[in-house]
């Protein structure tokens, strides 16, 4: 059981992640020197090859090649194939941009590929949330009704009307029928534990801040909005905060991932760029370039 | 991995050698892995059981109105690229989900307020192409023209590399074999990264980040584009490549797309939907009469598919709002909002009169009723949504925010006054672009099912950016005590059908009835008046359409002819792009029984609603960048929001 455990533990990490790889490419371009060695070069169109091909060509036709199309891929892969190796030893790759660009992205692909192998520890987790709480702090969460008073329909008697409201809401002897009070409105006229962020969206910020404020449990108001004027009862609030790990683990996860990968891609470029001496061999500068290398070197 | 399998031996001598090499520690772990209380993932679910989104889930109609784009493109486009996006699908997506984001020409951007969904909708033809191209992808740089594209971009032309490309393209002139085709692994890897970044920006519940992609049929400029959007996951989407139009792959007919949607269907068991790009680029082809594939009238069976899969229309949009147009609606004084009529896609043929009722939405839905009486079905019986087909990666419809349609077309002194198309022909100038399109979306939740269920019932609405809350329900008995109830959706779903939905079979001596509400947007101009379109094909087989003012802000009368002829007034203060909500009305609320319905003629109804006049983007320019516009600049611009329609089918 506990060999078990130390393997998934090795298998997490990315330098087993790397070495593996490499053992599977250096018995990968053994097959390939093993196929090109002797006098005459060989080239073997391997099964898993073809089968690569029909792959492509049928994801793209949503059919598979018939008989003459599949020889014509193999024929090109062959050609492509002589050519390929033959301006390797030609040396035309040398100099060329468009293939050291190439070359470097997919440095850059392997390098971002094997950090994303890698999976953080709980811990990890936890001290990274502890470490940017602001990143995922949970919004205030409030369930509350609201009765819309439209301007526009009450004009200048528009507190006076509230106010009456009011009174008749708070008073739980009159029995206010909610339902006929107020202006048709578009929005629900209750909502349920619904986040800052969804209040803001549909009322307005100064809507969102004044319902922070209210005391609840009563019917409060009038509450202005992007729409208008409101009438409104906050039966609860619960106060934003940090969230524990658990209700987050999924956001941690990603940010987490997100940042390791690209410190791995810095770390993994400076342990490159460390096994060479780079000497920059500047041209004897005239007095403007002087200056100019002078800002760019701070 | 990402390198693909035939590269592996390639590099497969020199990354093994690194790799042992890399015994010295390039990679380490920050900390090594801990396997005691890990967290149980079951025990998880049940301590925190997911709440669905709505808080009003006992209701089982849509309570809210999700707010998106359907049409965004990134850097994976090629002109997009070509123009200066450097932004790919990730960043639409953090964008979109209302973050800070540094655009392509290094500006901090922000939406003022998030999106609820988008989907990015790279062309289906050169996917791929633009960051290979600029990488110097040696197969691109074999062709002269890739060779051309690549050293102008690379001097500082990108502009001019663009527009080259377009043409080449819609010209087809571009040489064969340049563009990556599906197949390749420059597609492919482009392909898959479109769908890893929607999969990982989806979150359900709080932002829908849908995948999809832009079949980009523009045979000779013209352009007939469809935006195509996958409901499920990239498990589905990557068991298939985008359709193209280059023979012998693709088709630029849309006959073939369709055929390629239900072939997507058959064989994953998943969902596609096809929205078309606004029609007014088109020159006369989007909604044929006669196709011009073929030259011959449609049939039967072209109406009947492109009922099915093209069931909502993209109808405003940055290049344009294609609701009417003045010379088919000479009494609509609100037609020729944003109106390009100069030609097609790329100015290489100026638009002729004959062509626009074979390109604006209003006159599609009205030949749509002639069809279906002709062949049986009406192939123009589609829903509407607003979007951006922004190229630069960042999803802007509003006026004090817009981020233009390419990169090269980003907030500076110039934008307005530089050419944004220029052939012999004709130009269109910067100023012309429109900060235009969203798309509300009445679906029970925000997922990839629910909108996209959403929108094949039609329960949409297109806006030219604000975000007004709009409600259209016909039936038979709506009354105006309805319209004084306090959440009218509740008559409005027992006593009727919402936006998109069908009346059928009028019983005797009744006329339909509409309610109909609009409210503005919490952060937006107040509305100056709620309409209804109205369209029908009377008996000699003749389509007319009528527009009626239903509701009217202020104390301003609506005559017996039920138009009302007063404007509701002007607070533009351009100098300042400034506005007050001193007009208007917040809200417009009120039901409508059809004065002139006669049950033995077909007919659709559509909501429009217009907000008070406010700045457009070129005040706001203006303003920020201290400059003086030409005089024949617009300056201002009443938005509207316009509804998908309810259609009326006698028994017979």
């Amino acid at each position: 059981m506990h060999g078990r455990t130390m393997l998934t533990k090795l298998l997490r990490e990315p330098l087993a992640h790397f070495l593996l790889l490499g053992a599977l490419l250096l018995f990968a371009s053994n097959l390939v020197n093993r196929r090109t060695s002797g006098d005459t070069k060989k080239i073997v169109v391997t099964q898993g090859e073809i089968e690569h091909l029909e792959d492509t060509f049928t994801r793209a036709h949503q059919r598979p090649p018939n008989e003459e199309e599949l020889t014509g891929l193999v024929r090109d892969f062959v050609r492509e194939e002589v050519y390929y190796r033959e301006a390797l030893a030609l040396g035309l790759d040398r100099g060329d941009a468009p293939i050291r660009q190439r070359l470097r992205q997919k440095m850059e692909f392997i390098s971002e590929d094997v950090a994303a192998q890698t999976e953080p520890s709980e811990d990890q987790l936890r001290s990274y949330l502890n470490s940017h709480p602001d990143k995922f702090r949970l919004d205030q969460h409030f369930t509350f009704s609201q009765i819309y008073l439209d301007p526009a329909r009450h004009g200048r008697r528009l507190n006076a009307d509230a106010q009456q409201m009011l009174a008749k809401l708070n008073n739980a002897a009159a029995k206010a029928d909610l339902s006929t009070m107020g202006d048709p409105f578009l929005l629900e006229p209750s909502s349920q534990d619904v986040s800052a962020r969804d209040v803001a969206r549909d009322f307005g910020e100064k809507f969102t801040a004044a319902l922070g404020e209210l005391p609840v449990g009563k019917w409060q108001g009038p509450v202005e909005s992007g729409l208008g004027m409101h009438l409104v009862y906050v039966s609860k609030r619960t106060d934003g905060r940090i969230p524990q790990l658990i209700e987050v683990l999924d956001a941690v996860r990603r940010e987490w991932a997100n940042e390791y990968r690209l410190e791995a891609n810095e770390k993994f470029y400076q342990g490159l760029l460390n096994r060479y001496t780079v000497t920059v061999e500047l041209p004897q500068p005239s007095p403007e370039r002087k200056a100019q290398i002078g800002v760019d070197q701070p | 991995m990402r390198i693909e399998h035939s590269c592996l031996n390639r590099i497969g001598i020199s990354l093994a050698f690194w790799s042992c090499l890399a015994l010295s520690g390039i990679f380490s772990t920050p900390a090594s892995a801990q396997e005691a209380d890990t967290l149980d993932k079951e025990t998880a679910a049940k301590v925190f059981p997911k709440k669905p989104y709505s808080p009003y889930a006992d209701h089982n109609y849509p309570t809210h109105v999700y707010w998106g784009d359907t049409h965004v493109h990134t850097s994976y486009s090629m002109d997009a690229g070509a123009f200066g996006a450097r932004l790919g699908p990730r960043d639409a997506y953090i964008f979109a989900k209302g973050n800070e984001i540094t655009t392509s020409t290094g500006q901090r951007a922000k939406l003022s307020r998030p999106l609820d969904f988008i989907a990015v909708t790279d062309h289906s033809d050169g996917f791929g192409f633009f960051p290979e191209l600029f990488g110097g992808n040696s197969k691109i740089l074999s062709f002269p023209q890739g060779r051309r594209w690549y050293d102008l971009m690379h001097s500082g032309q990108g502009a001019t590399a663009a527009i080259e490309i377009i043409t080449s393209f819609s010209q087809g002139k571009m040489a064969e074999g340049l563009l990556p085709l599906p197949g390749t692994t420059e597609y492919r890897s482009a392909w898959d990264e479109t769908i890893k970044a929607a999969d990982e920006a989806n979150e359900p519940g709080r932002f829908t980040a849908f995948i999809g992609y832009e079949w980009t049929s523009n045979t000779g400029g013209n352009n007939l584009h469809r935006n195509i959007i996958f409901r499920e996951n990239g498990e589905k989407a990557s068991m298939v490549e985008p359709y193209t139009t280059q023979k012998p792959l693709g088709s630029d007919n849309p006959r073939d797309l369709w055929k390629w949607m239900a072939d997507y269907e058959q064989k994953t068991g998943g969902q596609v939907l096809t929205i078309a790009h606004n029609g007014n680029l088109s020159n006369g082809r989007m909604f044929p009469i006669i196709e011009s594939f073929t030259g011959k009238p449609i049939d039967r069976e072209y109406a009947q598919t492109r009922a099915q899969r093209e069931r909502i229309y993209e109808v405003t949009q940055i290049k344009g709002d294609g609701e009417a147009h003045p010379f088919l609606s000479p009494n609509d004084e609100f037609a020729g909002y944003e109106t390009w009529d100069k030609g097609n896609l790329d100015l290489s043929e100026l638009k002729k009169p004959e062509m626009l009722e074979f390109e604006y939405a209003r006159a599609a839905l009205r030949n749509g009723l002639k069809l279906e009486k002709e062949l049986g079905v009406n192939p123009y019986k589609f829903g509407m949504i607003g979007s951006t087909d922004t190229h630069t990666a960042l999803a802007t419809a509003d006026e004090d925010n817009f981020w233009g349609k390419t990169s090269s077309s980003e907030p500076s002194p110039t934008r307005a006054t530089h050419p944004f198309v220029k052939t012999d022909k004709a130009v269109i100038m910067g100023w012309e672009q429109a900060a235009s399109g969203y798309a509300g979306v009445w679906a029970t939740g925000n997922t990839r099912e629910a909108l996209f269920d959403a929108m094949q019932r039609k329960e949409v609405y297109a806006t030219t950016g604000p975000r007004m809350i709009v409600r259209f329900f016909g039936g038979w008995e709506f009354d105006a005590r309805d319209a004084q109830t306090r959440n009218p959706a509740e008559p409005g779903y027992t006593k009727g059908v919402p936006m998109g939905g069908d009346l059928r079979d009028a019983p005797a001596g009744k006329s339909p009835t509409f309610l109909v509400a609009a409210l503005k947007d919490p952060i937006g101009a107040n509305l100056d008046r709620v309409q209804i379109i109205k369209g029908w094909l009377d008996t000699q087989g003749e389509t007319h359409e009528k527009i009626y003012d239903l509701a009217v802000s202020g104390n301003r009368k609506i005559g017996s002819d039920g138009r009302c002829k007063t404007p509701v007034g002007d607070t533009v203060d351009v100098p300042n792009a400034t506005y007050t909500n001193t007009i208007g009305a917040s809200e417009l609320i009120t039901v409508w029984k059809d004065p002139e319905f006669d049950a033995s003629q077909r007919a659709f109804y559509y909501v429009r609603v217009l907000e008070i006049p406010t700045p457009r983007w070129t005040a706001y320019d203006a303003k920020y960048f201290g400059i003086t516009m030409p005089k024949e600049v617009s300056m201002k611009g009443q938005e509207r929001a316009y509804t998908s329609p309810i259609w009326y089918t006698p028994e017979k």
